[in-house]
Parts: C-alpha cells; sequence; structure tokens
C-alpha cells in the first residue's frame, strides 16, 4: 500500500501541480453518478464536484441532458449533513443554475437551508437561491428573502441584499417591494450591510429623482457607520450634482466637502476625487480638497484639473516626506511646460536615492509621458534614464526603465542609436533574464537600422558566451536577425552562429542551426503577409495536397522604393509601412467576393498604366493582378467633369484569341473627382502561345448632366462609352522575381535536361548595358549576383536571372552577351522544371 | 469501492438506512406527515407548499429513514422520476376528502408503477388516506377500490387512515413499512 502510494505521489510531482489537468468531462459525468449511491462518501462526492465545477470554469460545455442528469443527481446530495460538501452543492448549483434544466427541484431544499439553524448554510443558500429563481417563482420565496434582508446574521443579509440587486435587474417590479426592509437594513451596524443596503435602495430607487435627492439629503445627516457607505453616498451625491446643473446642489457640496474631514482615508480620497471631478468645480472650491493629503493622487488621476494648483504642488516638491514631493514633482512634469523640465529633473536627481522603487516607477512613467510630448528632450531624459539603469533596483523598476527606453525608441527615431546604446550598456551586466530577452529582441529588430550595425554583434555576442540559455537562444536570434538584413555582415555573423551549435542547450543548438540554414540558403524570402494568407487559404481547402511553399508569393524585392501611387491613396494611406503594396492590393481584392475563388495572387503589376491621356475627361489607370489561372484587370476611374456623374461604369474588355471574361465588377457611381475602382477577371488559356496578347478596352457607363453648385444630378441618364488605350499582357507578367543569392547551386540544381537555349541577334539595341536592361524587363526576373552591373569597356557579359513562375516553378535564365562589330547576339540559356516557362522566357525576347 | 466499503458497512451504526421516496398530490399532505414522523424538537411549525423536494430524515426502531418528500404541484410532477431509482420504499399520500381528484391521483400512481425504474422493483409501497379527520373523508377501504391498489401484484403495499395534524395512523405505517424494509 505504502509503495503504491509514494509511486503516485512521485507520479503527482512529474505531471506538474495541476492536479485537474488531465480529467474529462465525460468520466466526471460518469463519476457523478455515485451522488446516487444510498451511502454518500463525503470526500469522493466533494472532490467530483470540484473536478465537474472546474471543467464548467474552464468552458467545457455540458449539454442540457447531461448537466440536467448531473443536477439532479447532485440533489441527492441534500440528504447529507456535511458542512463542506453542502456548500460545495451550493457553488455546483450556482454554476449549474444556467446550464441544467428544472433548477428549481432544489427551491424547497435551499429555503430550507436558509431557515436552519446552522448559521453556514443560510447565506449560501440565499444566494444559491436567488440564482435558481425565476419571476414566477420569485413571489412564493419572496416573504424568505424579506426576512433574510433583515436577518441579525450579517452574511445572511449581506447575501440577500447582495442577490436582491442581481434580481432587481429582472424582476425590478418584485423587488421594489422591498424597499421598507432594505430601508431598515441601511441603518445596520454592520458596516458591509450598510453599504449593500444602501446600493440596493438606490437601484430601487434611481429612476425617481427626487426619491434620491431625499435619500441622499437624509442619509447624509444621518452619519453612515460604513465608509463603504459613504464612498457610494460620494458618488450618488456628486452625480446628483452633475446631473443637475441650476439647483447648485449647495447642501450636497457642502456634504462632500464635510467628508473631507472624514476619519477614514477611503472616504477622504473619494470626496477629493469626486470634488475634483465636478464640471462646474470653481478654483476656490478646489482649494480645500487640493490642501487634503491626497492631493497627489488626485492629481495624478486628473492631471489637466490641476494645473492651476500648480503652485501648491511647487511648495510641495520642498516637502521633507520624500514621497509625497517625487509624487509632486512628477504631477507637475506631467502638467508642465517643456522650458521647466531640466530644472525638475534636477531637483528629482538629488533625492532619487532615497525613494523606494515604487515612486522611482512612478518617476520613469511620468517620464515616459514627457519623452512622449517633448520629443526634442529626449537627450536629456535618456542621459537621466540611462543613469538610473545604473542605479541599484528591483525587477519592476528595470523593467519600467527598458519598458521607457524601448517605447522612446519606436517613438523617435533620432533616440533610437542613443537608446540602444544605453541598452547594450545596461545588458552587459543584468541579473534579469526576461529584461535582457526583451532588450535582445530589440536589437535584432532596430539594429539592422541603424547606421553600423556592426556595433552591435559584439554586444550581443557577449550574451552568448556569458549567460544562461534563455538569453543565448534570444542572442541568436538577434544575431541571425542582423545577419538576415544586413549582407555585409551575413558571413561573420554565420560563423559565428555555427560555433553555437555545439552549445549545451538543446534550444540554443537548434535556434542556431535552423539560424544558420536560413542563412545559408536565404530560401524563405517569401512575403509574411502573403504567407500569411496562402497558409489560411491552405487550411480552408481539405488539405490533401501538402502546402506548396511555392504557391505564396514571392516578397518583392524591388518595391523598397515606394513608387507614389495614386490611385491607390485610400488604402495605402491607412496601411502601415510594413505590408507591402502587393499586399494592400491583394486585400482589397480579397474582399470582393467574386474573386475569393480565385485563390492567391500572385502578382499585381508594379506600375498602374495609364489607359487615358492624364488631361481628358476621363482619367483611367490599370492595374493587372495575375492569379493562377485568371488575371483581374483593376481599373481606377476618375471623372475629371464637374457638371456629370457617371453611373454603373465598367469597362468591356474585348480579349485577343482564347481570353474570356469571366466577371465585371461595375462601380456605382463616379461623382467628380473621386475616384472609383472597377475590376474586370479574365481567364488565362491554357496554351502558352495564347497567354500573351493585347486587350482592347472600352468604359462604358451611364451619364447623368448634374449642376455644378449643388451636385445634384438629373433624373434621367443616358448610356454613354469611352475608348481606353490597349493593355498588353506581357510574358513577364506571369513571372515574379526572386533574389537567387547562390545561382550557380541553383541553377545546377536544375540540370540540363529542363533546359532551352536559343540565339538572338538583338539588332536595335547598341549598347551591352541597354540589353541588359531590356531583357530584364522583358522576362520580368531578378538580376542575381550584381550580374546587372556591366563592366565597362567590355565585350561581353554574363546575365543571371532568377524568377517565379505562375505556377509556383522557379525559373532560372543565363544569357550571354557579346559585343561584335556594333552588332549584340545573345546566348539565352532557361531552366525550369516546367515547359511553358521556358517556352515563354523566348516567346518574351523573340 | 468493494470490499472496503462492505468492511465499513458492517461497522457502521447498527441502524439499517433506508431511503423512501414520498409522492402525491398537492395539498394532500406529504410535508405535514413527514414533519410529524421528525423527531418532536425539529418540527417546524409551519408547512408552506414544497417546491421540487425536500430531504428529511426520521428514525423508528431498528431503521433510519431518509425521505425524498417531493412536490405535489401538476408542473413539478414530472420530476419525481429523477429519484425513483434510488428508492427503496415508496409512500405515496392521498386526500381522501378529495374525491373529485381521486382519479388524478390514480393515474400518477399508475404512471409511477409503470415506470422502468419502478415496474420490477419488489419495494413496499405504503398508502396514506391522510385527512381521515375530515366529515366528507372516504374510508381506506373505499381508497383501495378507487386507486385498483388491488391490482399491484409484485409489491407489498399497506393502506391505513391518517390524520396528519394530530399523528393518528401514521406510526401504525411506519410500523408496517419497518417490517418490510
Amino acid at each position: 500500500m505504502a509503495f503504491v502510494m509514494m509511486r503516485r505521489d512521485k507520479k503527482d510531482e512529474e505531471d506538474g501541480g495541476n492536479p485537474f489537468k488531465n480529467i474529462e468531462k465525460a468520466t466526471v459525468v460518469q463519476e457523478a453518478r455515485t451522488f446516487n449511491d444510498q451511502h454518500i462518501n463525503t470526500r469522493k462526492c466533494c472532490m467530483i464536484l470540484t473536478k465537474l465545477l472546474y471543467l464548467i470554469n474552464q468552458g467545457e460545455i455540458l449539454a442540457t441532458v447531461e448537466a440536467t442528469e448531473t443536477f439532479f443527481a447532485m440533489t441527492k446530495l441534500f440528504q447529507s449533513k456535511d458542512v463542506t460538501l453542502r456548500r460545495m452543492v451550493y457553488l455546483t448549483i450556482k454554476e449549474m443554475s444556467k446550464l441544467a434544466e428544472d433548477v428549481i427541484i432544489v427551491t424547497s431544499s435551499l429555503t430550507k437551508d436558509m431557515n436552519s439553524k446552522e448559521d453556514l448554510f443560510r447565506a449560501s443558500a440565499v444566494r444559491a437561491l436567488c440564482m435558481i429563481t425565476d419571476g414566477s417563482m420569485l413571489q412564493g420565496i419572496e416573504r424568505y428573502l424579506k426576512q433574510a434582508i433583515v436577518d441579525r446574521d450579517r452574511s445572511v443579509a449581506s447575501a440577500a441584499l447582495v442577490s436582491s440587486l442581481h434580481l432587481s435587474r429582472e424582476n425590478f417590479e418584485i423587488v421594489k417591494r422591498w424597499v421598507n426592509e432594505v430601508q431598515q437594513a441601511t441603518s445596520s451596524d454592520d458596516h458591509m450591510v450598510q453599504y449593500h443596503a444602501l446600493g440596493l435602495l438606490y437601484q430601487i430607487k434611481k429612476n425617481d429623482k427626487l426619491a434620491i435627492t431625499k435619500l441622499v439629503s437624509k442619509q447624509a445627516r444621518h452619519s453612515l457607520r460604513s465608509p463603504f457607505a459613504h464612498c457610494l453616498m460620494i458618488r450618488i451625491a456628486s452625480k446628483i450634482i452633475e446631473d443637475d446643473e441650476d439647483s447648485k446642489g449647495s447642501s450636497l457640496y457642502d456634504y462632500l466637502e464635510s467628508c473631507l474631514r472624514h476619519k477614514s482615508e477611503m472616504v477622504v480620497y473619494e470626496a477629493a476625487r469626486a470634488i475634483v471631478n465636478l464640471k462646474s468645480v470653481q478654483s476656490k472650491d478646489l482649494s480645500p480638497a487640493v490642501s487634503g493629503i491626497v492631493i497627489e493622487q488626485v492629481a495624478i488621476t486628473h492631471p489637466l484639473s490641476v494645473t492651476t494648483c500648480n503652485l501648491d504642488l511647487e511648495n510641495l516638491v520642498t516637502d521633507s516626506n520624500r514621497n509625497i514631493a517625487t509624487l509632486a514633482i512628477t504631477t507637475l512634469l506631467k502638467t508642465g511646460s517643456e522650458a521647466s523640465i531640466e530644472r525638475l529633473m534636477k531637483q528629482i536627481t538629488s533625492f532619487m536615492s532615497e525613494i523606494s522603487d515604487e515612486f522611482k516607477t512612478v518617476v520613469v512613467d511620468a517620464i515616459k509621458a514627457l519623452c512622449l510630448k517633448f520629443p526634442r528632450k529626449h537627450l536629456t531624459m535618456m542621459n537621466f534614464l540611462s543613469a538610473m539603469l545604473r542605479d541599484e533596483g528591483g525587477y519592476q523598476y528595470k523593467k519600467a526603465i527598458v519598458n521607457t527606453i524601448i517605447s522612446i525608441i519606436e517613438e523617435n527615431k533620432d533616440a533610437a542609436e542613443s537608446g540602444l546604446g544605453h541598452l547594450c550598456e545596461f545588458i552587459e551586466d543584468c541579473e534579469h533574464t526576461s529584461i535582457a530577452v526583451r532588450v535582445l529582441h530589440l536589437l535584432g529588430k532596430e539594429g539592422p537600422k541603424t547606421l553600423s550595425p556592426s556595433k552591435y554583434i559584439r554586444y550581443i555576442y557577449n550574451r552568448v558566451i556569458l549567460e544562461n540559455s534563455p538569453v543565448r537562444a534570444a542572442s541568436i536570434c538577434a544575431l541571425a536577425k542582423l545577419g538576415a538584413q544586413v549582407p555585409s555582415l551575413k558571413e561573420s555573423i554565420v560563423t559565428l552562429l555555427s560555433r553555437c551549435m555545439t552549445d549545451s542547450d538543446d534550444e540554443v543548438r537548434d535556434r542556431a542551426t535552423f539560424c544558420v540554414k536560413i542563412l545559408q540558403e536565404n530560401s524563405l524570402n517569401v512575403s509574411v503577409f502573403g504567407l500569411e494568407r496562402a497558409l489560411m487559404h491552405y487550411v480552408k481547402t481539405d488539405m490533401v495536397e501538402p502546402f506548396n511553399l511555392k504557391s505564396v508569393p514571392v516578397a518583392n524585392t524591388r518595391t523598397e522604393s515606394k513608387a507614389d501611387v495614386p490611385n491607390v491613396t485610400t488604402i495605402q494611406k491607412s496601411a502601415t509601412a510594413t505590408a507591402s503594396k502587393q499586399d494592400l492590393l491583394a486585400e482589397q481584392l480579397a474582399r470582393i467576393p467574386q474573386f475569393a475563388s480565385l485563390g492567391p495572387l500572385f502578382k499585381s503589376s508594379d506600375k498602374p498604366i495609364e489607359v487615358t491621356e492624364s488631361e481628358t475627361e476621363y482619367v483611367v489607370r490599370c492595374v493587372k493582378h495575375i492569379f493562377q489561372k485568371h488575371i483581374v484587370f483593376q481599373f481606377d476611374c476618375t471623372n475629371t467633369l464637374e457638371d456629370q456623374l457617371l453611373e454603373n461604369a465598367y469597362v468591356e474588355i474585348e480579349p485577343s484569341d482564347e481570353f474570356e471574361v469571366e466577371s465585371t465588377v461595375p462601380v456605382a457611381t463616379l461623382a467628380f473627382n473621386v475616384p472609383g475602382t472597377t475590376y474586370t477577371c479574365v481567364s488565362v488559356p491554357e496554351d502558352m502561345d495564347l497567354m500573351t496578347g493585347s486587350f482592347v478596352n472600352t468604359l462604358k457607363f451611364v451619364v447623368k448632366d448634374c449642376d455644378v453648385n449643388t451636385g445634384e444630378a438629373d433624373e434621367e441618364g443616358y448610356e454613354d462609352e469611352y475608348v481606353l488605350e490597349d493593355v498588353e499582357v506581357y510574358p513577364a507578367d506571369y513571372m515574379q522575381r526572386v533574389l537567387k543569392s547562390n545561382f550557380a547551386a541553383s541553377w545546377e540544381e536544375l540540370d540540363s535536361e529542363h533546359q532551352s537555349e536559343e540565339t538572338y541577334v538583338l539588332s536595335s539595341i547598341s549598347t551591352i548595358e541597354d540589353a541588359v536592361k531590356e531583357v530584364t524587363d522583358l522576362l520580368g526576373m531578378q538580376p542575381c549576383e550584381r550580374s546587372d552591373k556591366v563592366a565597362r569597356d567590355k565585350n561581353s557579359h554574363t546575365l543571371l536571372l532568377a524568377g517565379v513562375y505562375v505556377s509556383g516553378d522557379d525559373v532560372l535564365a543565363r544569357a550571354r552577351f557579346a559585343m561584335a562589330q556594333g552588332q549584340i547576339t545573345m546566348l539565352l540559356t532557361a531552366r525550369s522544371q516546367n515547359e511553358t516557362p521556358l517556352a515563354l522566357v523566348h516567346k518574351a525576347v523573340g | 469501492m468493494g470490499l472496503f466499503d462492505r468492511f465499513s458497512g458492517w461497522f457502521r451504526s447498527k441502524k439499517k438506512e433506508c431511503n423512501i421516496l414520498c409522492i402525491g398530490l398537492d395539498n394532500s399532505g406529504k410535508s405535514t406527515i413527514i414533519n410529524r414522523l421528525k423527531p418532536e424538537k425539529t418540527q417546524q411549525l409551519d408547512i408552506v407548499p414544497t417546491i421540487g423536494f425536500s430531504v428529511e430524515k426520521f428514525a423508528s426502531r431498528n431503521l433510519s429513514f431518509t425521505v425524498f418528500d417531493m412536490s405535489g404541484q401538476g408542473r413539478y410532477r414530472n420530476l419525481w422520476e429523477h429519484y425513483y431509482k434510488e428508492a427503496q420504499a415508496l409512500i405515496f399520500v392521498l386526500d381522501s376528502s378529495d374525491k373529485l381528484r381521486m382519479v388524478v391521483a390514480k393515474d400518477e400512481l399508475d404512471s409511477m408503477l409503470k415506470h422502468p425504474e419502478i415496474r420490477h422493483k419488489q419495494i413496499p409501497l405504503l398508502v396514506f388516506a391522510n385527512k381521515m379527520d375530515l366529515k366528507d373523508a372516504i374510508s381506506s377501504v373505499t381508497c383501495t377500490e378507487l386507486m385498483g391498489l388491488k391490482e399491484i401484484a409484485n409489491k407489498p403495499w399497506h393502506i391505513c387512515a391518517s390524520n396528519a395534524l394530530t399523528g393518528e395512523g401514521l406510526h401504525e405505517g411506519v410500523e408496517w413499512l419497518t417490517g418490510k424494509s
């Protein structure tokens, strides 16, 4: 037996604390049948009820049938007199009151307990009873509740009052009838009962303004004993004053004022807060409140209302109580002007060492607010903060400082360098792991954006050598981020990381290995948003095939320089800087239901194509969105005619060859100078030869003449159309640029079997430089290994291009240029697993 | 469970325990009867209509009874069945002055006796023909006929006229029950 027990203990320890971790609903419901046993095993039943409560509170859903069955089984526990078990039963009744049916079955048992001699039962029984009653039942138990409200036992009275408060939401009319009992309870000796009774009384009378005023003035005279009740009274009184502008409520104000001299601090604070909060407050009224000892707290919660009493505060700065002085200063800092800051900072510094951590944290918070308010002062603040960082202090305090510095860095780019520098120094000697990890993460994020990222490597790598494993792991990630974003550092970081691959800790080793691999391959250059969207899309399918990373749009390596694109203004303005333009367009498209089935967006053309002259009646620009088997043309139209309103505008496309128009999304109205967008979706033919071509477009719409001044349009409109320029679909549209860091390796991977080669004579181009540019644009692929830079005075050049075809296949191309007798010849070799893009490459050039 | 429980069963107080389910139409006097059977000092003065059920305990010579006193009101009668399973004896209370609703009472009794949890159990059924003191009360013999008690084949049953207010007839019934359990 003992042996078994020991083993169980050991097992419990391994499970780690929560004994309920592994319980299952079905088991518990099954176990609950023990309640039906003739002999009740109290301990066991308590345990089962605990499990049941645990499950319900963890959000486990009990079906009504299950719940009802369990509930009725539980009602049989009423035959046990055990106090603990009975109280568990009360709890379970309360929890299950909304889950099970016919819970009123326990009404009589509860009313019996409510009136029993066992005081331990009574309060809980009242609460449970109120949970299970509904309006129709309430009248039946009304008598008992009224009794309970005026019960001598405080817990019973409180329970009845609070429960009545809850009941009054649904059954106001019934609860209202108990007003006499409640009134009686307000004169109770017990603080809690008095408070609860007052609360309920207010609830009952709150719709009757006169009654409330009477209530307050009456209770204000009969001084309440309970400080809680006082606080509530203050709130009620201030609400009346607030609501009732004209009466001035001078007697009520006197009451508030008298509360300032109450012996309970809570009441004093509440009163001061109420007075300060009053809208109509005059500064002379304020002064008594201000003189209270709680002024600082008040000031902190309501900085604006106390600007007037800054003078008082200045006096308090020199107060011998350092805590008060600190609060005074921070308040001044929060309310003060830019000019006074430096003086105040000096004052704080003088006694910083004398105050406790909590107040230091208050100071830090004040500084944080200041920095955001006056960004120009960041240097002063930063120095001050770094000095504080070096001081002694607890975890909370340091955390507050680091948080402040981080938020300053994020808000204010000028402060970044110095802030990061301070943080680097700080982590050199930081005993708090979580802070160090946080700083390291920040270094990884912000480091690459600074002028010299290399200097952070030393700080970070020192952590790898000196610290515990969580910090080491964070350092590795930070290093990897630096390496990924700063190409010049990549090699040395890979070397550093490879050293970590022998670390003693699993996590550190894993991360190092992972990062090295990622850095060497550079394989995951997809856009994060695109990946997320593609994964979402994938999850919605039945997931038969494994997820194909190639279907994810590639991170656009070129859109770094944000060309200003006027047509997507509305979206772009609201966009965060991190989302690339393509992601925005994709978002926009995804919102249109017709295009939801097209799958993930492969690519959108970079610059909108102007399909009208810029100074014409209607200005239209076109953006091509390439999907797996479709192209969506987005036409951004602007009506430049003041006296016209266009309705139901769409672009009719006459496709060449095999393209088929699938759907159009017209724009409902085009008012003067308000851009609108219409879409046309065409399906792309399978045959490679027919995949490109030009499209003839006509803008069709209904014109309504309208008044220039009022903008009101005529009832009648007439159909009209406007011929737009053609839009071409090029082979390059089906190609996405992608950077291959090791072109040779990728080239070898795709063996020569999947290769096509052809020679071209480029007659119209005169220099190799032009040729490189032309071919790159025609193919829509990314030049790799800087092969787009042509050395001067050379007669030959090799251009290496990489891209992803719409199907997700990698495409590589090598173009060798040679210059002879003023004529350029090009040997173009392309490799890909898929035949179509190979042909497409040649078609593009040919 | 099992062995340990059986041991503890042997060593527990000598009084045998018995679970009784007490049912009947509303206002027939169930709670009053149960209240009467309790020890003098725990008796309540006023009896109000039961909502749901209430658990009471009392003892006779060598038996301790746990009674589930159910509410007799029409809308709660369908909740009785939740307590059938554990019942080791049944008490059915009739208002013998309420001839009009005797049919309803018979209907309720029959549907209980037909219930799968009760049908095959050989548990004693005690019927109290309550309120015998009222002048228009019918005799227990008539009650037996009206309720069709004679048709009950597989259960020992007993009827006794009672007056819960004075306690008359109650102990006769409990004696019978003690003998049968």
